[in-house]
């Protein structure tokens, strides 16, 4: 006797939940150095960082290794980000932040980040290998 | 829901602050797609970010990206689960390993960035 419909296995929850704990993982681990040192002791000329002379940012940002890496620290937190703002909007009392096409926004900002991402990664230093 | 709910109670504060990094963390992640983005304009019209405010702005997202770290890193040992000869890691330990990556990553990185600054 059939039992009607299916049960189907939800694998876009697997594939955003993936994205999230991958997004909170590698914000957790990598960010805060990143924070510490390009935006606080370099600029206050405490230590000499990469990014603050033309030369030096641009021979990195030129290695594949390293435009892979900022493709990974920029593009995929967003996806946690995105999950995390979606429901403290739930939480503060707005339910149209479980909607489809609140989802699509949340998640959409996401995909466009990654995409801008690779944009300018691939624009900007031309690859060269070490 | 009342509308100040998350106000009454320090636990409610603490995870809407915990879930409110989200946002500091990804606007700093944009600048740093801005400083890349710079790095295309050639070498007379490169400007790092280095005011005051960009500082400032700098160490209250620094704030909040530890306490991301120290929260979700804490919370790794119940969700990862790992068998090891058929029993289960102590969450504790899971955790202790997360903290030991997170410093061993953030010295591997602050020495990558200014290894080549020089």
């Amino acid at each position: 006797m059939s039992t009607g419909a299916r049960q189907r296995p939800a694998l876009m929850h697997l594939y955003w939940w993936f994205l999230f704990s991958q997004g909170g993982v590698i914000a957790a681990l990598l960010i805060p150095v990143h924070v510490l040192i390009q935006g606080i002791l370099g600029p206050l000329g405490v230590v000499r960082v990469v990014d603050r002379h033309y030369d030096t940012w641009v021979q990195v940002l030129g290695n594949p290794i390293v435009k892979l890496y900022l493709l990974v620290l920029i593009a995929v937190p967003f996806f946690h980000f995105a999950h995390r703002l979606r429901y403290l909007l739930v939480d503060f009392g707005m339910p149209v932040a479980r909607t489809v096409p609140a989802q699509a926004v949340f998640y959409g900002g996401a995909v466009v980040v990654t995409l801008l991402t690779i944009w300018v990664l691939l624009t900007t230093a031309p690859l060269s290998l070490p | 829901m009342p509308a100040g709910w998350w106000t009454r109670k320090r636990h409610y504060f603490l995870y809407v602050v915990r879930e409110f990094t989200a946002l500091p963390l990804a606007l700093w992640l944009l600048w740093l797609l801005v400083e890349i983005k710079r790095a295309g304009d050639g070498p007379a019209r490169y400007s790092p970010h280095g005011s005051t405010a960009f500082v400032v702005f700098s160490v209250i997202v620094l704030l909040f990206a530890l306490y991301h770290s120290v929260t979700f890193l804490s919370l790794t040992g119940v969700i990862i689960r790992v068998k090891l000869f058929d029993r289960p890691l102590p969450s504790g330990l899971i955790s202790l390993a997360m903290f030991v990556l997170w410093a061993v990553a953030s010295v591997v990185i602050g020495f990558v960035l200014i290894w080549f600054g020089r």
